[in-house]
Order: C-alpha cells, then sequence, then structure tokens
C-alpha cells in the first residue's frame, strides 16, 4: 500500500493552522531567520566581489604570464617576447575575453619637489581598456592615445605628493637590462583617480612602446594579463593556456598571484555557511518548541489516528509535513523580502564615512549588496535540512506513542 | 470459524502502591457476526479487553487471534494495518479528526486504505446518508452534536468496510434518542452486512440489543450468558 | 509576594520541555552572543597592537603637514632631542625620532625605488617590532656608521645579502641630489609583502648627512605602555609643544585612520548579526509566553472571578518570564564564560584566517578577550529582547472577559 501523502498533506495543512497566533509568530521568525541569512551572504558577496574585482584591476587580469623567473625577480632582465604562435592564437580565442601585454618595472619618479618609488606601466591603452585595468576616472589632462605616446599618466595622490599637475614634467628612473640607470624627462599628460587610493600612489602609466624605449628592451614585454570576464571559473582554462606558453613562461591564475585574494573567497563563502546555520540553531529551538506543544496538543488524536489504523510512520510524516509546511513558508516570504530589499540596495551602499578602512582590505567607497541565487539556495538547503532534522525529535515521539495512554489523555 | 479467541489473557497495572488486575486469567472465543456487550462496573476490565482485542494494547500473557492471526507475533505496523483494514474503533467521545469535516472524516480512513478518490466520495456519501447525515458532510465535528459526531464515527467504520467493530461506551455521552439510534445503527450492521459489534458498556438499554452479555468484575469474567435481543424503549 | 514567585516559578515548569526549550535558545545565543563579542573585542585589541606596535607607535610628533603631503622640507627641527625631551616628560624610554626619504637603490645587478628611513638604532627596537624580524645579520647599531638593514623581498630582487654594497640615490630636503653607499647588514622578515619589498632603514646620523637634514627629522614616533594612556600623554605633549606651532602631536587614530575604520565597518556587520540572534531568541520566548496565556485563558477566567485584576495577572505573567530570562541569563552567562576564557587560553583557527589576519600584523591564532562588556552586553540584549516579547502576552490578559474565558475549554 502506498503512502498516503494526499490524505497526510490535507491533515499537516490544516494542523499548521489549528493555533495560528503561534504558527504565524514562528512563520515571522522563519521570515525574519531567512531574510537575515540572504541578506547578511548578499551584503558579504557584494563586498568579496568587489574585493576580487579591485584586486584584479590592479592584478590585473585573472590569469597572468611571465617570464619564469620574473614574480621572484621583477626585474626588466626577466622580460619575454611579444606573444606569438600558439600561445597568441590560444589568446585569441574563447574564453579569453581580452589580453594585454605590457610592460611592468619599478621606478623612481622625481619632480623638483619630492621623488617617490612607483612601478612604471608601459601599457597599450586600447589592449588595456578591453582588459578593464585603466584606472576609473580621470580627473585632469588626457588618457594616454597609443602605445607610442611619451608621456606619464599619474595619480592624483602622487601628483600632490610631488606637487606636480598636467603639463609638468617630471624625471623617471630606472634600470635598464645592463643594470644602468635608465632616466628620461617626461610630461605629466593626465591625472586619475583610483578607487585604491594604494594604487594612486603606486602605479603610473606610459606608452608602452616609450617605455620599451627607456629600457632599450625592444619589443619585450614583462607580463601578460589575461581576462575571461568570470573569475569563479578560471580553473578550466589555465593549463591550455600553459600549454601553449611552453616551459620558459610561467602561467598562474589569480588565486595564486594574490593569495590573500584567493584565500577571501574561501574564507567569505565558509563564513556563510556559517551564519546560516547559527541563525537556523537559533531559530530550530522554536522550530521544535512549536511542534512539541502541537503534538502535545494533539495526544489523544494521535491515539485514535493509531486505532484507526495508521501505522506510526504516517503519524511521522504527518508531524514532518506539517513543519514541512512552516519551513517552505516561511522561506517563500523570506527569500520574497530578502529580495525587496536588496534588489534596491544593488545600485550601491555609500561607505565613504569607512573608506580608509575598507581599503585596508581591499574595498572601495561603495559596497554593492549581490543577491545570488546560489545564496538563496543555500540558505534553502540549510533550513529544509537542518529543519526536518530538528523535526525528527517531536515528530518520532509523535509517532512512538503509546496509543491507550494517548487516548486516555484528557 | 470461530472470529476471536483469547487465551488466559493477564494484565496488571500500577498505580502508586496498588497494583490492579485488570485482566485476570480472561479466556474467550467470539464468533463471527456476533454482537456481544461487555458490561461491569468502571474498573472491571472492560476497555482493557477491548484495547486489547484491537491490538491497541498488550497483554502481559495469554493469547489472542483475531480472523486467524495471533496479535503477540504482529508488529506494531502490522497491527496498525490489521486495524486499518478489519477492525473498527467507536469510542465514548472524540472520535473524530478535528480539523476534518464529517465527509473527509469518513474518506480519510479509505484515503488511507488507497481507495480511489471517485469511489471513496460516492460511498462517503452513501454512509453519511446511511447515518442519516446527508445534510452535514462539510460540518467539522466541532459543529455537530455528541449523536452526529458517534454516527459519523459509525459512518466511517461502515465505509472502511471491517469484519469487526469495538466499540468502548458508545452512548456515554448521549441522550436516550441519540443512543437509540446509534443502537439501531450497529444492529443493521450487523445482521445486513454481518459485522461482528464487541461493545462495551453499563447502559442497561444497550446490553438489551445483545444476543451475547459478558459481565466482568476485577478483571474477571463473572457471567458469560446468551440471549434473545431487545431494541431500547424509547 | 513569596507565595506569587513560588506560582510562577511553578508555573513555569508545568510544560518543562517547553520551558529547557525557551531557555536553551537563550542559552544558545549567550553563549554565542560572549564568545563572538569576546573574540570581536578581542581581534580589534589585537588588530590595533599589532598594527600600531609594528611601526607606527602610539603618538607621532610630526610637522603640521607632513602627514598629508609628505614633503621632504616638512620636517622637525631638533627632532633627536625633542625626542629626548619626550622621554623625560613622559617616563617612557620608548620614544624614537625618525627622517623618511625616497630613494632609487642599486646593488650591482638591480634597482628599486625604497623607502628609506633613518632610525634611531638605540630607540627604533622599542618603538617598533620590525628590528625584531631580523632573519639575516645584524640590527642597525652605530648612529653614523654607513650601514643599512632591507626588508627581504627588496634584498631578494636587488640580489643582496649582509656584507653587500647598496647605492641609494635621491634628493635631500633642499632639492640636491643626495646619494650614498651603505653595507647591507641585515634582512628583516616582516611577513607583510608591501614593507618586505620597499624597506630600508639606516642610522638617522648618516641619513641627516646624506639628505642634508642638519639637525631635523621628520618625526617623533612614542609608544607608550598600554593604549588607554594614549589619552594622557597626548594631552601632556600637546601643552608640552603649545608655543610651537608649527609641530602637530598626532595619535594613532590619525595616523592610521584606516585601522579605527576597519574596525567600524567590522562592527556594524557584526551587530546586524547578533541583532538577528537577540529578535530570534525574543520571538521563541514571544511564542511560549503567548502559548503559555492562551492555554490558560479558562484558569485565567477563574482566577478573575475570584477577584484577581488583569494587573495581577499581568505581573504574574511577567514574573515568569523574569524567571525564565533570568535562568537563560545564569546559564548562558556561565556557559558562555567557560567556553570563552577556555579558549582566550586555548586560542583557535579558523582556515584562511591567517592570510586575513596579516594585514593587520598578526599571527594565525585566535583568542578571545573576556571583559565585563562582552560578557554582559549579549546576554543583557537578550534578557531585555526576552522581557519585551513577553509585553504582548501580558496585555492580552487585559482584553480577558472572566465568563468567556471560563467558558473556553
Amino acid at each position: 500500500m502506498a503512502f498516503p501523502v494526499a490524505a497526510i498533506s490535507t491533515l499537516a495543512w490544516r494542523n499548521l493552522w489549528r493555533n495560528h497566533r503561534r504558527t504565524l509568530i514562528m512563520l515571522l521568525a522563519i521570515t525574519v531567520g531567512v531574510w537575515a541569512m540572504i541578506f547578511m551572504a548578499s551584503l558579504m558577496r557584494g563586498m568579496t566581489d568587489q574585493m576580487v574585482r579591485n584586486g584584479l584591476q590592479t592584478l590585473p587580469g585573472e590569469v597572468q604570464i611571465h617570464q619564469r623567473d620574473y614574480l621572484r625577480d621583477p626585474s626588466v632582465v626577466n622580460s619575454m617576447d611579444a606573444p606569438g604562435g600558439a600561445l597568441l592564437a590560444r589568446l585569441q580565442e574563447a574564453p579569453v575575453a581580452a589580453w594585454a601585454g605590457r610592460v611592468r618595472v619599478p621606478a623612481v619618479i622625481a619632480s623638483e619637489r619630492g621623488n617617490r618609488g612607483v612601478t612604471l606601466l608601459g601599457i597599450d591603452p586600447v589592449a588595456e581598456a578591453a582588459l578593464g585595468s585603466l584606472p576609473d576616472e580621470l580627473v585632469a589632462g588626457r588618457a594616454l592615445d597609443g602605445p607610442g605616446d611619451r608621456g606619464l599618466v599619474i595619480g592624483a595622490n602622487l601628483a600632490r605628493r610631488l606637487e606636480t599637475a598636467v603639463g609638468k614634467r617630471v624625471v623617471i628612473m630606472s634600470q635598464d637590462t645592463q643594470n644602468n640607470v635608465a632616466e628620461r624627462g617626461a610630461r605629466v599628460v593626465g591625472i586619475y583617480r583610483a578607487r585604491l587610493q594604494g594604487s594612486e600612489d603606486r602605479y603610473v602609466y606610459a606608452g608602452r612602446a616609450a617605455v620599451q624605449d627607456l629600457l632599450g628592451i625592444g619589443e619585450r614585454i614583462s607580463e601578460i594579463a589575461v581576462t575571461g570576464h568570470d573569475y569563479r571559473n578560471v580553473a578550466p582554462w589555465v593549463p591550455r593556456i600553459a600549454a601553449a606558453a611552453g616551459t620558459g613562461l610561467e602561467v598562474l591564475p589569480w588565486t595564486e598571484l594574490d593569495t590573500f585574494l584567493g584565500s577571501m573567497l574561501v574564507v567569505q563563502d565558509g563564513f556563510a555557511l556559517v551564519f546560516m546555520v547559527v541563525v537556523f540553531l537559533a531559530l530550530s529551538f522554536g522550530l521544535v518548541n512549536t511542534l512539541v506543544m502541537a503534538v502535545f496538543e494533539r495526544v489523544r488524536e494521535i491515539g485514535l489516528m493509531q486505532a484507526l489504523g495508521m501505522r506510526p510512520g504516517m503519524i511521522l510524516g504527518q508531524i514532518m509535513l506539517e513543519s514541512l509546511y512552516l519551513l517552505l513558508l516561511g522561506l517563500a516570504l523570506g527569500n520574497l523580502l530578502a529580495l525587496v530589499t536588496v534588489k534596491p540596495l544593488e545600485s550601491g551602499i555609500d561607505i565613504s564615512s569607512v573608506a580608509q578602512g575598507m581599503e585596508m582590505v581591499g574595498m572601495g567607497t561603495t559596497l554593492y549588496p549581490v543577491l545570488h541565487t546560489a545564496d538563496m539556495l543555500m540558505s534553502t538547503t540549510v533550513v529544509i535540512v537542518l529543519g526536518l532534522l530538528a523535526s525528527l525529535a517531536p515528530a518520532w515521539r509523535a509517532s512512538r506513542l503509546d496509543p491507550v495512554a494517548a487516548l486516555n489523555k484528557t | 470459524m470461530t472470529d476471536i479467541s483469547c487465551r488466559n489473557l493477564c494484565k496488571t497495572f500500577h498505580q502508586g502502591d496498588a497494583t490492579i488486575r485488570a485482566l485476570d486469567d480472561v479466556s474467550l472465543d467470539i464468533e463471527e457476526g456476533s454482537f456481544v456487550c461487555l458490561s461491569g462496573p468502571s474498573g472491571s476490565g472492560k476497555t482493557t479487553l477491548l484495547n486489547a482485542l484491537g491490538g491497541l494494547d498488550t497483554p502481559d500473557s495469554g493469547e489472542i487471534t483475531v480472523g486467524g492471526q495471533r496479535l503477540d507475533l504482529l508488529s506494531k505496523s502490522e497491527l496498525a494495518q490489521l486495524r486499518l483494514n478489519r477492525i473498527g474503533f467507536v469510542f465514548q467521545a472524540y472520535n473524530l479528526v478535528p480539523v476534518l469535516s464529517a465527509r473527509e472524516n469518513v474518506e480519510f480512513i479509505m484515503q488511507v486504505q488507497g481507495v480511489r478518490a471517485r469511489e471513496r466520495r460516492s460511498l462517503a456519501a452513501a454512509v453519511l446518508a446511511e447515518v442519516g447525515l446527508e445534510d452535514m458532510e462539510e460540518r467539522r465535528p466541532a459543529q455537530l452534536s455528541g449523536g452526529q459526531q458517534q454516527r459519523v464515527a459509525v459512518a466511517r467504520a461502515i465505509a472502511s468496510k471491517p469484519a469487526l467493530v469495538l466499540a468502548d461506551e458508545p452512548t456515554a455521552n448521549l441522550d436516550s434518542r441519540s443512543a437509540a439510534q446509534l443502537m439501531d445503527l450497529f444492529v443493521t450492521l450487523n445482521t445486513e452486512r454481518g459485522v461482528t459489534f464487541v461493545i462495551s458498556t453499563h447502559d442497561p438499554r444497550v446490553m438489551g440489543y445483545a444476543g451475547r452479555l459478558i459481565s466482568m468484575r476485577d478483571g474477571r469474567i463473572v457471567a458469560d450468558e446468551r440471549q434473545q435481543p431487545h431494541a431500547m424503549a424509547v | 509576594m513569596g507565595v506569587s514567585w513560588l506560582l510562577a516559578w511553578r508555573n513555569l515548569w508545568r510544560h518543562r520541555r517547553r520551558t529547557w526549550l525557551t531557555v536553551g535558545a537563550m542559552v544558545f545565543c549567550n553563549i554565542l552572543l560572549i564568545f563572538l563579542v569576546s573574540l570581536q573585542l578581542g581581534s580589534y585589541q589585537m588588530m590595533i597592537d599589532g598594527s600600531l606596535a609594528a611601526f607606527t607607535g602610539h603618538i607621532q610628533i610630526q610637522q603640521r603637514d607632513y602627514l598629508d603631503e609628505q614633503h621632504m622640507y616638512q620636517s622637525v627641527p631638533g627632532a633627536v632631542e625633542l625626542a629626548a625631551r619626550v622621554r623625560t616628560a613622559l617616563g617612557v624610554e620608548s620614544v624614537a625620532a625618525r627622517a623618511e626619504a625616497f630613494a632609487l637603490a642599486s646593488s650591482a645587478e638591480r634597482s628599486f625605488g625604497v623607502l628609506l628611513t633613518g632610525v634611531q638604532p638605540a630607540y627604533e627596537p622599542l618603538v617598533s617590532t620590525f628590528p625584531g624580524k631580523l632573519r639575516e645579520g645584524r640590527y642597525l647599531r652605530d648612529g653614523n656608521a654607513q650601514e643599512i638593514v632591507i626588508g627581504a623581498v627588496l634584498a631578494q630582487n636587488l640580489k643582496v645579502g649582509p656584507g653587500d654594497e647598496l647605492t641609494f640615490l635621491g634628493s635631500g630636503r633642499d632639492g640636491s641630489f643626495a646619494a650614498g653607499v651603505a653595507t647591507v647588514v641585515g634582512i628583516l622578515d616582516t611577513g607583510l609583502p608591501d614593507v618586505d619589498r620597499s624597506m630600508a632603514q639606516l642610522p638617522l646620523g648618516w641619513f641627516r648627512q646624506v639628505f642634508a637634514m642638519g639637525d631635523e627629522g621628520h618625526s617623533v614616533v612614542i609608544r607608550v605602555p598600554a593604549l588607554d594612556e594614549v589619552g594622557g600623554a597626548l594631552s601632556e605633549l600637546r601643552a608640552m609643544l603649545l608655543a610651537r606651532k608649527e609641530l602637530a602631536v598626532l595619535d594613532w587614530d590619525t595616523l592610521m585612520p584606516g585601522l579605527r575604520q576597519a574596525i567600524t565597518s567590522d562592527m556594524a556587520g557584526a551587530w546586524f548579526q547578533y541583532g538577528v540572534l537577540v529578535i530570534l531568541v525574543a520571538f521563541s520566548v514571544l511564542n511560549t509566553q503567548l502559548m503559555s496565556v492562551l492555554e490558560r485563558t479558562r484558569e485565567f477566567g477563574v482566577m478573575m472571578a475570584l477577584g484577581m485584576s488583569p494587573l495581577r495577572l499581568a505581573q504574574l505573567v511577567g514574573m515568569e518570564t523574569l524567571l525564565l530570562a533570568v535562568l537563560g541569563l545564569a546559564l548562558g552567562l556561565l556557559g558562555g564564560s567557560l567556553l570563552t576564557w577556555y579558549l582566550s587560553y586555548a586560542g583557535f583557527t579558523y582556515p584562511g584566517v591567517e592570510e586575513m589576519m596579516q594585514r593587520f600584523m598578526l599571527g594565525g591564532r585566535l583568542y578571545p578577550q573576556i571583559s565585563a562588556t562582552s560578557l554582559l552586553s549579549g546576554p543583557l540584549a537578550v534578557f531585555a529582547g526576552a522581557l519585551l516579547a513577553a509585553l504582548y502576552p501580558a496585555l492580552r490578559l487585559f482584553r480577558l472577559e472572566p465568563v468567556a474565558a471560563m467558558r473556553t475549554a
């Protein structure tokens, strides 16, 4: 004989509303709990997402290719040829969305009022734009107009420290391949503002050919930055690039280039789950309480059902189903509430009052919460799985009641 | 063929320091299709015997056979199965599931038995009409009088086509008119469908309906007489 | 009154399971809150201590615009003498003068831009933990020697080790060309990639010679024994330097604004989480107390018929809730403080925490810190939430009609 689902589900549903006040309070509690789970997760997701994006913008790219020794010794000596052959072919096909070859060397920039250690980036502006690695905002002057541009674009903060401005000359010094100090006067043509103030101090942009010329390295470059515009899904294509790059080059995904960013993602994902479980545990006491009381009030009825021939399994199923209805309703309402509260916030929450603190962990001045289906699914799974587990005890007790004692209860 | 047989049933309860012998070496045979009344004062063991016959309660010793099946050899689920398909219970009160309407209460057991929806519906309507509740199908138990509730319980028992109905003081909370109606229903079912009835009562009017009257006292059978049944005067 | 409390206590145990579940919810939340708040405050303390002890110190005296603009000419005259005066004034030894300059450092094979810091070898180890992070060689000794210690990554990039020579080029305080050759005597490994990549320290005396600083420095760094002594030291120093308008006395919050903000933003997130937990527990109590009032409608009807006022009945419900909440508070405090006390000694870790903590110059283990705040704030919030939650059930009693109530099954 089949399990009489229809009979039991009607019963479970109606029983749920017998004490509507209690059910409504519990429903409200589950709704608030589920909402908090998803809301918190979307805030954290937004934070992590932005940290990673900012990190990838400064890195830049999700995958980088260097000469084997470059990362240990980021000198102009360890440069490589511009990509060609199999590697170039790989870089021009999906899933690679964009790539850029760049010269990246340590340098000192000096004005008549001061000097600073910086990282000099020789770039092709068009390729960098496709990569998404150019600074967000130009506050003065113009952008670089091509790899041959002989001007410099520097950060607003650096400009202030050097007391320089658009149109003024500065001296840029770096080491050439013979370890002589190569130095050249250059005009500041643009000043940018970055999301992270640290980047403004550190990166100086120049035309790639102009830098190659300064360092005397011909067409050689320091790194190739590659993006597929999906940082969570890099692993499948890294080996293919690596195979095409050959043994002389090192191909690394961002998780290895910046281990802090990589571990961030893991910690935040783990934390979201821990938070959900903790919220659920706080809820579970109320849930179990509700079911215990529901069984307590219906002991006589359960005895009657047993006398009528309901097997223990059906009684267990009935209580579990009652709990499931409650959980599903709470989940539906909680998800709905999360949807209507998070969606309007997705355009950004201003957190500039704590901007420098956020910068310490790699965040910008605006927090963009992200509502992920995965988080909604995760909270649903946590609530259903743990909810049913918690309901097992009272449901089991109900199914094991002694029918004679149950029937005699007044 | 013997429908029910009990051999040497014993059951004791402990209440504080006192030991109560609810069943004290009871042996009994009840033939299929009989209409039996168990009488005796409260505490004489009537209810314990009924519960034991329905497999709700297990005696400390002795054995019960219902329709050829030894109850002590069945698991909880098998006992439930037996009650579902062969035994109907009617209690003194609170016989119905409060959240279900009269019709749903009748249909519920059939649903658990796995009867198809269409068949269930027409059968439920028919049995409710048979017990005189055709206009009250959609009422919840709280909206029915005590007698009406007991009749719904009987309708439910009929619908599940049991071979045996165990009724524990079914008329205790009813006025004479309702009690007579209920007993008439029992008799009809007994004579027309051959359903075996075992009814516990201490109402002399109910005893009159029985073809066999068993008296109990202190857990023992003190008298077992066959008699000519007669309806109660209203 | 004694009888009322006894009645309330007995009523509480009419449904043992329900009462325990409700108390359980409170205890669970209390333990969790004690642990989380202790951990939070503990890690803030560690973040502040770790970050400040590394290099910044608690207080710095600088030329008033140096913090913002960091021009070499924005310097503090007589920095070494000032440091000595501060030492006497505050009665602490951990005061050191520094000067800073950017320069291009070149080894035989490589050149990199570095941040050179001129330090007082005798006092620098007292204000900063960096000198203690020596991996190779030794720290600076002589205030005028032509010696330098550099970060590990920088050493690797420059391909130098102890004994090798390093040339640096920059510009002096007056804008003149500045150059020097120093012998590497030690390699520092702080574990912070950004610091290890660019840090270089040399004796202040010689630094001033090379960069034409005269007797000037850029900062006087002060480390006080404990964080709560910062306020006192600050006002003392400000009074002492009242006449020298060109100088500013800056506290750690001004020097590292990110630190407090990181804490503030973290707290905002944490309060949200705690709030959710407290609300959920309050729902639990609301549910229990409402049930307990509803199921006693008949009983309350009888009591009202006997002459009890609704106020007395509400008081009874209030007392029951109070007992329930006190029980949750007591058990939660006990459990929470035991757990947290244990962890505050044993410490614990969580995958990935190490990388995150490095940003604040901390080790990989977390140690919660027990204080009155961390012990009481969570449980008291739960306590208050529980009492608030009982308001609705108690207020319902005022709407009770005795006759109708007695008729309820």
